[in-house]
């Protein structure tokens, strides 16, 4: 029972950590919270969905939800951010509610307000040893999620964008100064953190096989707590912050289910790790500019 | 040592907002020569500096480096024609290591360099061993003088032609200062352009081979920086007080 929770706690984790990692890096850059992130992910899901049932391959599905979330990102950045970016933090954090939103009414409005199924084969069998159990999609989570991580945090530390990206999140204007293409930065990362929501889109979609308008709403919510948790424009600390919930709300519903409705354990843990450090997790307090 | 017209300003404006602070001001810089830009705090020696970096959008005036029209580039393509910065108050990257900061230069250097990576990064540490000896120390821990350095180095790792520094003295112990502007001189001899802003006018007017005063956002005078360092006007304004 235990190593089950763990196990499934690990892969709740990873796949809090994909869908909070991207917004961790735009935020890191833009200093804006990219709640329209989550829109990315849900068409992420519905464009994998159309392509991998018309064609019937999960693959060719991943590629085009990928490519069409990271279209809409980029697209975003250009046409939303990049006008308002100067007008203050409020502005653009409001446009991007706004944008999340009208998405979710768009979807509504394209593949209609039912639910649809996403019965996809992940090509995993389930594993049993003695009590504990992981489904082949649990696996897959676990292997996507542990594999994108290690690799975001190999990128931040030994790649030249992991480098620039840094440098550039401290002091946009220096960075520049220094030679780093600073809008090319924003735009990579726009594309890497709409392809990790396409991607959380996809597993979820599959994870509960349903896809809908507003399925992006909990991941919304849950990676705005999960950003603040690992202390702002800090992605390690975005990933240690989305193992700690996903572990605490696996063994909290696990042995408290009936008491506290999973959901609101984010926002708990939130406050509680916030009383005592205020600036989150792996946050320090940011110095003024 | 005087070469080819390098950088020719000519006529720039620049403010924040509605807030006027460069008028009509004009440069010439040759190849290879050192100009410094001295005047009191306020004067709009930053203002400059950040024009020419293209940090700043001037609202006048126009300018060519090597023939190409400058205002048109962004800082970072700057950077590629071979402008080095050290900007002031240092700006260094604080959460990233000393050897970090260097390699975000180092790598912008052009394809083609004949330095590796490596050799840059040990030359710095030559001119400054005691950023050799703190490379893996997040360079917000370093001290002023240090992270003056790596400032320093760090605008060194990009292999620059031209050399754009900003009050590289302010707040330092007179040994540092000293390294600085004797390495200043080292990169000059060596062919590097450099044009240095200072408060400590005295300093500069003593390294640099030509010399700009500004005053409320206009060259009042420019010429020869020793003509100028004995220039009555300027020692009553500028240099008495040193
Ligand atoms: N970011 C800014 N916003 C508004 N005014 C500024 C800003 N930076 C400088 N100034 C003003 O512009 C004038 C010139 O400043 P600056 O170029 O920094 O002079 P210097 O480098 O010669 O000390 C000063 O009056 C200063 O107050
Ligand atoms: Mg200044």
């Amino acid at each position: 029972m235990f190593l089950s929770s763990l196990i499934d706690g690990i892969a709740t984790g990873s796949l809090y950590a994909l869908i909070a990692l991207g917004p961790s890096l735009i935020y890191g850059l833009l200093r804006v919270l990219d709640i329209a992130n989550a829109a990315g992910l849900t068409l992420g899901a519905y464009v994998g969905l159309k392509v991998w049932r018309a064609t019937g391959s999960l693959a060719l599905g991943i590629v085009a939800g990928i490519a069409a979330s990271a279209v809409f990102g980029l697209g975003l950045q250009r046409l939303l951010y990049r006008p308002i970016l100067n007008r203050g933090p409020l502005i653009p954090l409001i446009a991007s509610i706004g944008t999340f939103i009208a998405m979710e009414e768009a979807f509504r409005l394209v593949f209609g307000p039912y639910p649809f199924a996403f019965p996809a084969k992940l090509g995993l069998p389930t594993l049993r040893f003695g009590h504990t159990v992981i489904t082949g999609v649990h696996l897959v989570i676990l292997i996507v999620g542990l594999l994108v991580l290690g690799l975001t945090w190999f990128a931040l530390r030994r790649t030249r964008l992991g480098l620039y990206w840094r440098a550039t999140s401290q002091d946009m204007a220096t960075a520049e100064a220094m030679g780093i293409n600073t809008r090319g930065v924003v735009a990579a990362i726009f594309v890497i953190g709409y392809a990790l929501a396409a991607v959380s889109g996809i597993l979820l979609g599959i994870n509960y096989n349903t896809v809908y308008p507003t399925m992006g709403d909990i991941p919304a919510y849950k990676m705005l707590a999960i950003i603040v948790l690992g202390g702002l424009g800090n992605p390690l600390g975005t990933i240690a912050a989305a193992m700690l919930i996903g572990l605490v709300e696996t063994f909290v519903v696990m042995y408290a289910g009936y008491v506290l409705p999973r959901d609101a354990i984010a926002f708990i843990v939130l406050i509680v790790i916030l009383l005592a450090r205020p600036q989150g997790l792996l946050g320090r307090s940011r110095k003024a500019a | 040592m005087k070469g080819e017209s390098l950088l020719s300003v000519s006529g720039l404006g620049a403010g924040y907002g509605k807030i006027q602070v460069l008028r009509d001001v004009s440069l010439e810089v040759a190849e290879g020569e050192f100009t410094a830009i001295v005047g009191a705090n306020g004067a709009g020696k930053t203002t400059l500096l950040t024009c020419l970096m293209g940090l700043l959008r001037p609202t006048a005036g126009s300018a060519t480096f090597r023939g190409r029209s400058l205002f048109d580039l962004s800082a970072h393509r700057r950077v590629e024609l071979g402008i080095g910065y050290i900007p002031e108050g240092r700006r260094v990257f604080a959460e990233l290591s000393v050897e970090e900061n260097l390699r975000v230069t180092a790598t912008r250097r052009p394809r083609g360099a004949a330095a590796g990576e490596r050799e840059v990064l040990e030359r710095i540490y030559g001119h400054f061993p005691r950023l050799a000896e703190r490379r893996n120390q997040a360079a917000g821990s370093l001290s002023g003088g240090e992270q003056q350095m790596l400032a320093f180095g760090r605008a060194l790792a990009l292999e620059p032609s031209v050399l754009i520094a900003d009050e590289i003295s302010l707040g330092l112990a007179p040994i540092v200062v000293d390294r600085l502007f004797e390495l200043l001189g080292e990169l000059h001899r060596a062919g590097t352009t450099i044009i240095l802003a200072e408060q400590n006018a005295r300093l500069a007017l003593e390294a640099a081979q030509t010399a700009y005063v500004l005053e409320a956002g206009r060259v009042i005078l420019r010429g020869p920086a020793r003509e100028l360092g004995a220039d009555p006007k300027v020692v009553d304004a500028y240099l008495q007080h040193l």
